[in-house]
């Protein structure tokens, strides 16, 4: 009780001290929410080609389109359990929109795929399209929020752009199912059968081609599985096989990928966090700065508290306890600010494909609060040392 | 038995290469429940016999009993430990802390002591018996010089200590009010058993005292019952 009267003593300067934390903190929370974002995204990309090993067309061969007879022969490869094709366009063909992840991507890939993939695809509406069944799309959560879609309705695959040519083409989908949210890429993808892609990739090939090649027998990509729980290191292995007993193909290796996905989380965390740290110490340092006051003002406080019986570490404890709850309400502030804006922009204010910008999360929520008490503790260790080891004697009779 | 026993106590302290001798040898016993009056001249050494009796100084030599408990053997924290049960305080300019108000002033002490649960009570008793039951709630700013001295006693006697020490008491009121805290030391002393010091240049107030000890340059000059002028033994 006291501790809060000392510190509603002086209004204004405590106000100035909390907002300096508030401030941090409040930096601290959206930009972590930022970056918490970004990385549940990342963390997907992890999981996704930390599990799998992509199958591409070799270096230096322009068209990114192989033969599906490969899938064939990846198969033979010792340590492949599974290969699948896959063929992926760009949902909003001709639109420019900045996006922090995946754009809106078309993805024709094989039921069956599901069951080898890290990442668990789970329903909200509808079910899994039919691998037989032509003219079906899954869609992720933020598509199907970005077009108002539900299970039932139709959505036309590839949409149109404002500005499409006479000759554009696409074709209407009937919506049998929609995902829950996965945080990273499929909530952004509309999930197509591969003959659905196959035709979509026919659509999309020049007029000058378009009837020499027969689209069934080519595939842009072929993802290979091993049996569950591969390691990393064997799935290096196995792409290095791939790439040595199957020509025309480069397989490239997950440790690459799941590398790059890692370092570019790191350096985003690291960029994003910083910042956040730096406006914290600020605060910090205008804790000290208030607790040497009220340290200056209070010495006949001290000296009286020694008098009566108060020791060196119950003076020491009352002003760490007013630092650190200067510390726990700044702490509480800028996480209630941030996470207030956090809300109002992912409901309010969504990116232009739907998609969220933040996330909070339960580390970031004990980051946010803890450090900022933390801060405030340490903030208050030099200030209550001084106090602590005041000569009563002195501290009585100073005017 | 002594309830407080200086034995050649003595402080010096150093001030560049020139020692200053602000106890010098001093010995004296102060029984339960007696009432002194530690008079003498600025620099007679009476504050800093205070300080030593409160613990709140180290001697450089000598030894100091407070019920019968050598302080010189005792650390930092006990020292605390003894002055929140044995010893309290009361000083000229009262020292009470404005955020809190007349109860909270007197259990400010009991903060410090473990088993403090009657604290309450007795702080209210004792507000009760220095006059200030109706002026409970209110903050020190809210209090005459006189009623924030009361506060300051009661607070000095809510851990229930065997010595009181007070710093000119009666420095910062008038005469009349003086009185009036003098005559409640007095009660207090007579009630309570309890040993009460008292540094003061009032020639008045020191005579209300039974014993009167007289300090020259770190010595004690005289000791003697007052109106008896019978040199304390």
């Amino acid at each position: 009780m006291e501790t809060i009267r000392n510190i509603t003593r002086h209004k204004l300067r405590s106000f100035l001290t909390i907002s300096g934390i508030t401030i941090g903190v409040l930096a601290l929370t959206t930009l972590g929410a930022f970056a918490e974002n970004f990385n549940a995204l990342l963390d997907g990309g992890v999981a996704y080609f930390g599990s799998s090993i992509q199958v591409g067309a070799p270096d230096g061969q322009s068209a990114p389109i192989i033969p599906i007879s490969k899938i064939d022969e990846i198969k033979k490869v010792e340590g492949v359990a599974a290969a699948f094709p896959g063929y992926s366009f760009t949902a909003k063909p001709g639109q420019l929109s900045f996006s922090f992840g995946v754009g809106d991507t078309i993805q024709a890939s094989d039921p069956a795929e599901a069951d080898y993939g890290a990442i668990r695809l789970t329903y909200a509406q509808g079910h899994a399209i039919d691998a037989g069944s032509q003219g079906q799309v899954v869609l992720g959560t933020t598509i199907a929020k970005e077009f108002n879609k539900r299970v039932g309705d139709s959505i036309d695959l590839p949409v149109k752009p404002p500005d499409a040519k006479p000759d554009f083409v696409n074709h209407s989908f009937k919506v049998v199912g929609i995902l829950n949210r996965t945080r990273t890429a499929p909530d952004n993808f509309a999930y197509i059968n591969i003959a659905d892609g196959q035709m979509l990739l026919q659509d999309s090939l020049p007029d000058a081609i378009k009837s020499s090649i027969d689209v069934s027998q080519i595939t842009q990509g072929i993802a290979v599985y091993a049996k569950p729980g591969t390691s990393l290191a064997e799935l290096d292995k196995i792409a290095d096989r791939i790439n040595g007993q199957v020509p025309g193909v480069k397989a490239i290796r997950p440790s690459t990928l799941v590398d790059a996905f890692k370092q570019f989380g790191t350096f985003f965390t690291g960029i994003t966090t910083a910042a956040a740290f730096i406006a914290l110490v600020v605060g910090g340092l205008s804790v000290i700065n208030t607790m040497f006051m009220a340290v200056a003002e209070r010495v006949r406080e001290i000296g009286l508290k020694k008098a009566v019986g108060a020791t060196t570490s119950d003076i020491l404890s009352e002003f760490l306890i007013e630092a650190t709850l200067i510390g726990l309400l700044g702490g509480l502030l800028g996480y209630g600010l941030g996470v207030a804006i956090v809300v109002i922009r992912n409901v309010f204010f969504p990116a232009a494909d739907g998609s969220t910008l933040f996330l909070i999360t339960p580390t970031l929520t004990a980051i946010a609060i803890g450090f900022a008490t933390v801060l405030g503790a340490a903030a208050g260790v030099l200030p209550a040392w001084r106090a602590a080891r005041l000569d009563p004697v002195i501290a009585l009779r100073n005017e | 038995m002594a309830n407080v026993r200086l034995v050649d106590l003595t402080k010096h302290y150093k001030r560049g290469s020139e020692v200053i001798r602000a106890l010098d040898g001093v010995t004296l016993d102060i029984e339960k429940g007696e009432f002194i009056a530690v008079v003498g001249r600025s620099g007679s050494g009476k504050t800093t016999m205070l300080d030593l009796l409160g613990l709140l100084l180290k001697p450089t030599s000598g030894s100091l009993f407070i019920d019968d408990i050598d302080t010189a053997k005792l650390g930092d924290s006990e020292r605390a430990r003894m002055r929140a049960h044995r010893v309290g305080f009361v000083f000229q300019e009262y020292n009470l802390l404005s955020g809190l108000n007349v109860l909270e002033n007197v259990m400010l002490p009991l903060r410090y002591v473990k088993n403090g649960k009657d604290g309450r009570a007795r702080a209210n008793e004792l507000i009760d018996r220095v006059g200030l039951s109706d002026r409970i709630k209110h903050r020190p700013a809210e209090l005459s010089g006189g009623q924030m001295q009361r506060v300051a006693i009661a607070r000095s006697m809510v851990n229930a200590p065997s010595l009181i020490l007070l710093d000119e008491p009666t420095g910062a009121v008038d005469t009349e009010t003086a009185q009036q805290l003098v005559d409640l030391l007095k009660r207090l002393n007579r009630e309570d058993q309890v040993t009460i010091l008292l540094v003061t240049h009032d020639v008045d107030i020191a005579g209300e005292a039974r014993r009167q000890i007289r300090l020259k340059d770190g010595k004690v000059l005289t000791d003697e019952r007052v109106g008896e002028g019978i040199p304390v033994a």
